[in-house]
């Protein structure tokens, strides 16, 4: 296959004949189908291309498959209360789920609750990771948007109040998604809320950079790989777009187009709860109240497919299809573990049943068990070492230093009077040669 | 002998006798003449290039006229010039340069009048020159202004604060560019440095004494307290100009700070679609530069080099601290001899007063400095470690007895008379003094060090606490001060009870009636502040105040006591709720809920009564409401159709009710929304309306009014609204359409519908143009196959209908304002009838023409001819051809006798063109037939 192959994931909240279905996006074919629960908004994420998690709505716990085994459930992870939104890390590593107001934070290796987050006042509406799993977002119904870092989440220490890397209070109504960039640590996310604006911010200052108000609340919102567009879904069922690189002499030149079309996808009758574009930035999906799910063309804003589900539609995204959903004898590198419902170093029965050596897989974990804090400790230890050493330790060293050096600051010296003589000659030459 | 007689004759001595005329002299000089000096008050040339002043000299003579030798030209010429820049002043702009070149070097001028109109003529100019239009010739200016403060004569020097003092109000951030060398200045100018050799380079701070100057015209006091009034207002300018520079730089310290993003693009989307607007997020991602840069290859400053390093650095501030606290503490000293002190009973005068006041103020900028270059409190610990022990020792140990002495000297005053007391006090404050000395000194204080400085931070906490409680005259600088301390002592001692006490303390200000808007403003500013930092805590750590519950309860009530009296004051109150309700704050909630009624009453509640911005954040705080029961949403739908609320903002109700209702969330999610169905639905229908039923009802007793149209034909009568309304009515309508075309199930939002519109309209005999039209409207889009009309509603919709198109019809062309509804109600006319085939017929069958006037028949005549006419009608016209057909006959009939009229002629045309020309038209007739 020459290029990546380019599905569609979609659930609605009828799921009679299935609760998640994935179609190929250009032909519409559908691959595969998984059975088994009605997937929450904002709850459908796929674990390191080899497991999808659904959040399911109103009910407290997750189902997860193995992405090519798709009748049969792999297992329940049962959480403390309705799961509001998921999401995991793109390294696979991690998974984050909004539970009420507070936001929980497994490792995927070991199935432990690491950390618990009650920064949000509400109930907590979106999470995403960044591209490169070092922050997360979570968007409340309190209006709040936070930015985690996840090192600084991940240093364990009970006495410590955890605190968000950012947090952006100038929304006015609750967040109803929220989108992260490309860049890691220097995406720029985009948040839309029922405020009826969408506001653009930049993750490494914490800055906001644009807010766009709309004349309708805001429902979904996304971005197009090279940030080009801002995709904003409206609750009257349109899809607004934002051109985030516009200017003036360009739109002059062009012909001027009929301008309600130019900026706006009209399909949906009802509100958009969910948005995706493809790689290239040529198609987006919309998935709508009006249980329908719509694939547009971006360029000329058409819609070019429909697909009608059995009840409103509560995810619709595009993703790469990993390898697995499209060889079914694939393994798991790694079996699912059992997911703890409580707090890791909590005093619990079940903890002390496992007992034995926990041993962490992966790179990630190794750097997350030394704290920065330490890890600078020992680099300022090593510093000072050295310094101590050629500065207070060997006086007739440094003598010997000084010279050294000092008779390379005589060799430049002539090395640079040479150029000169040589170059005033050459110069001087060529104007006699003239 | 001749020769002896000649010469007796020449020295002849003359003999001068008493009460004798003295003979005059033969070489006297006569006096008697009288001179006149010849004044040339103005040119006889007219200079026709350049303007002129009254004296007709233009700019280059006055300027050259600056080098005169002579005092009173030079003063001449300065007025002169300020007399022609005030007539002419784009020759500022011209000769900027040369003006400035000049009128700067008269600073150091030895004559005082020419000092003194020089400033004069700066104070004119200043304001009319901008900061970047001066800023590349302020360094001239200010090495003028430095030579002057350095000048051996005391008059220049004095003059020279004039100087600073209007530059610094014109160009705080530019003089305060060059702090390095007027602080040095201003340490000049009270002091000298000792150059006993013992000294000189041991210890910087010893080497600084005060001077005593006995030949200056005022006491050595009053010139140190001049020249620390200036250092003062130099130093706050740099405190201020630095604190704006860093909160312009971004915001890693302070991320709760929501203001401080400074580049932020806001964009309406209606301008964005319209091409009006663009958006270019990405600084340096397009081919354009980036233009704005603060860089600077080199300054213009050709030899001052350290211009940025004056106070930026800390340690050069630590470096300036070192020389001038020692100098400030002399001033204190001398201001308040330690024996006098100690004795109680005499008041302390008020040129000292003036002068403590200035010195402490002096040293809480220095640490409001020292705190914006402290990132690790290394500073705070060093400022401690050397002055700590002074202070406690000078200041401190007055400190209750300064107190004192001055409530007895006031006391004093009061005896005699207020007036007196408030002349006295009006510049200085020894509340301000003291709370300033506590600043200071609490600033020294953290947490860690609580045990070892509790006795005098007892001291001014007791203060702080009596200060605040009987606080009814405090104006807002005071309070600012007053309510610094006490974050400061609530930061350093966070127990419970100490916090508790301070914060009841505050609070029993805060209820006071009658405070002035900045001390109210300041006192929420703070309770938000505490609010907000007791609410970073995470949830099991929260202990909440009582106190600061109860001022959170109180706070929805104040609202709408508040009413339209205080629009700013509002505003910063709907924030502070806002941003609780968003945190779901049980008791703000429920305080809330039980004001909403008074908040959102339709006739003067807060919202209506208050401006634009307010109404937006009071209508987003419906979301958080947590019961919406029905009296609260008549309130609000009436607010919605009162026009009171702005079409849009009506839009953003209905949508945010919209969000709250069952109808839009996920069909599992939580219950907990209490708004029922039931209510919402009635809200919709009654925002539909338009009208309440008193006004409706109201409505039913009018006749005869030109408002009214009446028609022969049909039982009901139309009301016509004003432009304005009939608009606001038509787009909300629009937003409740959309509410109701969302609910899933069609049909029961379509029977609900009908069910009130014959509940609450049929029977109606005046009905308003506006909600005619809008449910209309609303029916035609909610209408699809799986509903149907209901019988018992047709009557009144085919009378409506044929009501509405009557109207449109007699439309004149005068009347501009119904002119504009045309469109929009023929369009929502034409389309009932079009979808709902059972209203044609029964309007159609109701034509009984032959009761009719003339005027009418002409009228039901052109309807007919433009219902055929209409291509969506057709096949519904086609149906009741055979209705149609008697009609046009009876009208024929009636006008039989009379000559036939075009429109006549006309309908039959168009009769027989559509309905007869069709080929079922004629099959249909004949069947008839």
């Amino acid at each position: 296959m020459a290029a990546p192959m380019e599905v569609a994931v979609c659930t609605d909240t009828a799921a009679q004949l299935w609760s998640c279905i994935v179609w190929e996006l250009h032909s519409g074919a559908n691959l595969l189908t998984y059975r088994g629960g009605q997937a929450g908004p904002r709850g459908l994420a796929l674990l390191n291309g080899e497991y999808l998690l659904a959040a399911q709505l109103g009910k407290n716990y997750i189902s997860a498959w193995e992405v090519q085994r798709k009748d049969q459930l792999q297992q329940k992870i049962m959480c403390p209360g309705p799961v509001t939104c998921l999401t995991t890390a793109p390294n696979g590593l991690y998974v984050v789920a909004g539970i009420a107001e507070s936001i929980y934070l497994w490792e995927v290796s070991t199935g432990n609750l690491l950390v618990i987050l009650s920064r949000h006042y509400q109930d907590v509406s979106c999470l995403q990771f960044t591209g490169d799993s070092s922050y997360f977002l979570s968007g409340g119904k309190d209006c709040l948007v936070l930015a985690w870092s996840l090192c600084s989440v991940l240093q364990m220490d009970p006495s410590r109040i955890v605190a968000p890397r950012h947090v952006w209070s100038r929304h006015t109504l609750p967040i109803t998604d929220l989108h992260c960039g490309f860049g890691g640590p220097l995406a720029r996310v985009a948040t839309a809320s029922l405020d009826q604006t969408v506001k653009l911010w930049e993750l490494s200052s914490g800055e906001m950079l644009l807010s766009v108000l709309f004349d309708v609340g805001i429902m979904a919102v996304t971005m197009d790989l090279a940030e080009y567009h801002m995709f904003c879904g409206g609750t009257d069922g349109s899809i607004f777009q934002v051109d985030l690189c516009s200017w003036p002499g360009q739109r002059e030149r062009s012909f001027p187009p009929d301008q309600d079309s130019g900026k706006i996808f009209r399909g949906h009758r009802n509100q958009v709860t969910c948005l995706s574009v493809s790689m290239d930035g040529s198609v987006l999906l919309s998935g709508s109240h009006d249980e329908t799910v719509r694939l547009w063309d971006v360029p000329s804003k058409q819609c070019i497919r429909t697909v009608t589900h059995k009840g409103p539609v509560t995810n619709a995204t595009i993703m790469l299809a990993p390898i697995s959903m499209l060889s079914s004898d694939f393994r798991p590198s790694l079996p699912l573990p059992h997911f703890n419902k409580h707090l890791l170093g909590a005093e619990h029965g079940d903890e002390l049943r496992r007992g034995g050596l926990t041993l962490r897989l992966g790179l990630h974990q190794q750097g997350s068990e030394l704290s920065y804090q330490e890890r600078l400790e020992q680099l300022q230890a090593v510093l000072s070492d050295s310094v101590e050493k050629n500065v207070l330790g060997g006086q007739d060293r440094l003598q010997l230093h000084v010279t050294e050096l000092e008779d390379e600051v005589c060799n430049l010296r002539k090395i640079n009077r040479d150029l000169f003589d040589f170059s005033t000659r050459v110069i001087t030459t060529t104007r006699r040669a003239k | 002998m001749t020769k002896k007689r000649k010469r007796q004759d020449d020295f002849q001595k003359v003999k001068l006798k008493v009460g004798k005329k003295k003979p005059k002299l033969e070489n006297a000089t006569a006096t008697n003449f009288r001179t006149k000096t010849i004044h040339l008050p103005e040119q006889l040339k007219e200079d026709r290039i350049l303007p002129t002043n009254n004296r007709k000299l233009n700019i280059k003579d006055l300027l050259s006229q600056m080098h005169h030798y002579n005092p009173g030209v030079k003063q001449s010429a300065l007025l002169g010039l300020k007399d022609l820049l005030s007539q002419y002043p784009f020759i500022i702009d011209a000769h900027l340069s040369n003006i400035l070149s000049e009128v700067t070097a008269v600073f150091t001028d030895k004559d005082a009048n020419v000092r003194l109109a020089a400033v004069q003529l700066l104070q004119f100019l200043a304001p009319k020159i901008r900061a970047e239009q001066i800023s590349p010739f302020f360094p001239l200016v200010s090495a003028h202004l430095s030579s002057a403060m350095t000048h051996i004569t005391e008059g220049i020097q004095e003059d020279s604060l004039k100087v600073l003092d209007i530059l610094l109000e014109q160009y705080p951030a530019l003089i305060t560019g060059r702090s390095s060398i007027l602080l040095k200045n201003f340490v000049e100018l009270i002091s000298h440095q000792q150059l006993s050799k013992g000294l000189v380079n041991r210890d910087r701070s010893q080497s600084w004494m005060l001077s005593v100057n006995p030949n200056r015209r005022l006491t050595s006091q009053q010139w140190r307290l001049k020249v620390l009034v200036r250092l003062g207002k130099f130093l706050q300018a740099l405190a201020d100009g630095s604190s704006r520079l860093r909160e312009s730089e971004g915001l890693q310290e302070h991320k709760e700070n929501p203001h401080a993003t400074s580049n932020s693009i806001f964009i309406n989307w209606k301008e964005l679609a319209n091409d009006q607007q663009h958006i270019q997020v990405y600084e340096n991602g397009g081919s354009q530069p980036n233009v704005s840069s603060q860089f600077r290859l080199r300054y213009l400053i050709g030899g001052l080099g350290n211009v940025d390093e004056s106070l930026t650095s800390s340690e050069s501030l630590k470096g300036f601290i070192e020389i001038i606290i020692p100098l400030l503490i002399e001033c204190w000293i001398e201001a308040v001899p330690p024996q006098f002190a100690t004795s109680v009973g005499n008041g302390i005068e008020r040129e000292p007063l003036q002068v403590m006041q200035q010195v402490l103020n002096i040293i809480s900028l220095l640490w409001k400095l020292s705190k914006q270059h402290d990132e690790t409190h290394k500073l705070e610990s060093w400022l401690r470690k050397n002055y700590l022990d002074d202070f406690k020792h000078h200041f401190m140990s007055n400190f209750p007895y300064t107190l004192k002495e001055i409530t007895k000297h006031r006391r004093k005053d009061t005896n005699k008379s207020v007036k007196y007391c408030t002349i006295l006090f009006n510049n200085v404050d020894h509340l301000l003094l003291n709370l300033t000395l506590s600043d200071i000194m609490v600033s020294l204080a953290n947490a860690s060090t609580l045990q070892k400085d509790s006795n005098w931070i007892e001291m001014i906490r007791k203060f702080v606490t009596e200060t605040l409680e009987d606080g009814s005259k405090l104006n807002s600088k005071q309070l600012n001060r007053l309510l610094g301390v006490s974050w400061r002592l609530m930061q350093i001692q966070s127990n419970r009870e100490a916090t508790e006490t301070l914060i009841k303390a505050v609070y029993t200000l805060y209820q006071q009636r009658g405070l002035i808007l900045p001390v109210r403003t300041l006192l929420l500013k703070f309770f938000s502040k505490i609010y907000q930092k007791e609410e970073l805590r995470s949830y099991r750590l929260r202990n909440r105040s009582r106190v600061l519950s109860r001022w959170l309860a109180g706070l929805p009530l104040q609202l709408s006591n508040l009413g339209s009296r205080n629009p700013e004051l509002s505003t910063q109150l709907i924030d502070i709720i806002h941003t609780a309700a968003a945190r779901a704050n049980k008791e703000l909630l429920k305080s809330l809920q039980a004001t909403a009624l008074q908040i959102y009453d339709p006739q003067e509640g807060t919202m209506v009564v208050l401006p634009t911005e307010s109404q937006q954040r009071l209508v987003q705080l419906v979301y958080f409401l947590p019961s919406l029961h029905a009296d609260l949403l008549s309130q609000l739908s009436r607010c919605c159709i009162m026009g009171r609320l702005s079409a849009s903002l009506a839009v953003t109700l209905i949508g945010i009710l919209h969000m709250r209702s069952s109808f839009s969330g996920w069909k599992h999610s939580l219950k907990d929304w209490l708004l029922s169905d039931m209510d919402y639905l009635s809200f919709l229908f009654s925002t539909l309306a338009g009208f309440s039923k008193e006004e409706l009802t109201w409505l039913q007793s009018l006749r005869g009014v030109p408002h009214v149209i009446q028609t022969q034909l049909s039982p009901v009568l139309l009301y016509l609204t004003d432009l304005d309304q009939f608009l606001h009515h038509w787009e909300i309508a629009e937003a409740v359409c959309h509410s109701l075309l969302v609910i899933s199930s069609r049909r029961q939002s379509f029977d609900v519908l009908q069910n009130a519109i014959s509940k609450h309209l049929v029977g109606l005999t005046v009905v308003p143009d506006s909600t005619v039209g809008c449910v209309f409207g609303v029916l035609c889009k909610l209408l699809d196959h799986t509903c149907a009309v209901s019988e018992s509603l047709l009557p009144f919709l085919a009378s409506c209908c044929y009501s509405l198109l009557y109207f449109l019809l007699t439309l004149e062309k005068g009347e501009a304002e119904h002119l504009k509804k045309r469109d929009k109600l023929w369009g929502v006319c034409v389309s009932i009838l079009a979808l709902v085939p059972g209203v044609l017929k029964l309007m159609l069958q109701s034509l009984r023409v032959n009761r009719v006037g003339p005027e009418e028949l002409h009228v039901v005549g052109q309807m007919l001819r433009l219902l055929l006419q209409h291509a969506p009608l057709r096949t519904q016209m086609l149906n009741n051809a055979v209705l149609v057909q008697q009609i046009i006959k009876n009208i024929t009939t009636l006008k039989s006798g009379s000559v036939q009229e075009q429109w006549l002629t006309d309908l039959h045309y168009c009769f027989s063109v559509y309905i007869t020309g069709h080929p079922q038209g004629p099959n249909a007739l004949s069947a008839v037939y």
